[in-house]
């Protein structure tokens, strides 16, 4: 499992492109970043939460009130425009990063030991 | 569920209770909730979906900044937790403690009784022994009678003692203890307050026999024996008002709620002056009798001492 500090600066990343083209809710988005990442990176619920009231806070997400299946009142978040220009922004920063970071990492074939 | 619902209240405890924080409460809960029913319908157990999602529910550290509770989080430890263990106890001593003192307190009430019942009966000639023979056996009453009471005072109050603390200082409980506390007082407050508005009538009724009695009888005796009757019905009253408020009061104080405040700050204070005013009251009303053998007449003291007490209370209080 990747350990929440290698990972915190593309959380931001991962809420947003699930809610890229449909508004979804808090155990919706967990649910789907463990499943698409293989149970390799699960996102804990106080980082989850504080990253939506980061968003919010910065007008790249917005969120409504909706209900769930027995009735009880569940918040909801959707993308704003702000949010699709920084999530693109944000994808263009990873391709430099990991371009760069990559030119850091042995190759199988470098490695002294293979 | 009641774990976790548990749980995160216990990681809120002690957070100032503004929209943001509720509202984050609320979604976390949600989240975890959502978590847990998936968890369950997986096939997981109670006890591993609890753990699963405890462990991944993450810290409060995280919130604090988003939130701006940032030093709320880091002082919100200072205040003492009271156990679940000792909120428990202590509503237990109370529940044991409070018809004692109700007995002694009846106790006390009803001393004068005997002397009084006596008198009267000599008043409407119904035993015709000496008067001072009969003075003699209703005093010997009225002492073993306080004496008693004595006793019980000094044997149950030191049981409560311990939790003296409880009015003195601020406090927090948890989440489960909070519950049972507000649960208890709950199953308690009717029984409260069906015994105030009995007491009260029974107090207003105290007095009729004394006012009607001598209007119907002209004798000498029935006022005495009238009183006697006031005297057993207020017994009664304050016997019931005492013995179950003890747990009312306890859960009140451990909830820190009505007149918990007022306590906190002058709690000392109230306590040396109704000592010293309770013992000065006793000597007064023994003191005039003896000395005037108007013991038909002296016990009215006790009402008006009770009601100039109210006043002082409200004096110190303020």
């Amino acid at each position: 499992m990747i350990s929440s500090d290698v990972i915190r600066g593309y959380n931001d990343t991962m809420i947003l492109y699930l809610l890229f083209h449909k508004p979804s809710y808090g155990y919706e988005i967990s649910k789907q970043i463990r499943i698409m990442t293989d149970e390799k990176y699960v996102i804990k619920e106080t980082t989850l939460y504080s990253a939506f009231k980061r968003l919010e806070a910065n007008g790249l997400i917005d969120s409504f009130a909706g209900t769930k299946t027995n009735g009880k009142p569940r918040t909801y978040y959707r993308i704003t425009d702000d949010g699709r220009k920084y999530y693109k922004e944000k994808c263009d920063e990873w391709k430099v990063t990991q371009e760069v970071v990559e030119k850091f990492i042995l190759k199988e074939n470098e490695d002294g030991n293979n | 569920m009641e774990t976790i619902r548990n749980y995160l209240e216990n990681m809120f405890l002690g957070l100032p209770l503004t929209d943001d924080i509720i509202a984050a409460k609320e979604e976390l809960l949600g989240m975890m909730e959502d978590k847990y029913q998936e968890l369950k319908n997986e096939g997981k157990t109670e006890n591993e979906a609890i753990g699963i999602v405890i462990s991944e529910f993450g810290n409060l550290d995280e919130l604090a900044e988003t939130l701006g509770i940032k030093a709320t989080v880091k002082q919100k430890t200072e205040l003492p937790i009271v156990s679940y263990e000792r909120a428990e106890q202590y509503i237990e001593e109370a529940r044991a403690v409070a018809p004692k003192t109700a007995l002694g307190v009846w106790l006390c009430i009803m001393s004068p009784t005997v002397l009084l019942t006596l008198l009267g009966l000599y008043g409407i000639k119904l035993i015709s022994v000496r008067e001072d023979f009969l003075v003699a056996i209703g005093l010997i009453c009225i002492i073993v009678f306080v004496a008693i009471a004595v006793s019980i005072f000094i044997r149950y109050s030191g049981k409560l003692d311990e939790y003296e603390d409880l009015q003195e200082i601020a406090f927090k409980l948890d989440y489960k203890t909070e519950q049972m506390v507000s649960e208890v007082w709950a199953q308690e407050k009717p029984n409260y307050s069906s015994a105030v508005s009995s007491s009260v009538i029974a107090y207003i009724i105290s007095g009729l026999p004394v006012i009607v009695s001598p209007l119907l009888i002209e004798n000498e005796g029935i006022p005495v024996l009238a009183v006697v009757v006031t005297l057993t019905i207020v017994a009664f009253a304050t016997y019931n008002l005492i013995s179950k408020g003890g747990v009312n009061e306890a859960c009140k104080v451990l909830l820190q709620v009505e007149d918990y405040e007022i306590k906190k700050k002058s709690n000392k204070t109230y306590k040396v002056v109704s000592q010293v005013y309770w013992l000065l009251a006793v000597a007064i009303y023994l003191g005039y009798s003896f000395i005037t053998n108007n013991w038909h007449i002296s016990w009215i003291i006790w009402p008006v001492a009770g009601v100039l007490f109210g006043a002082i209370k409200i004096i110190i209080l303020r």
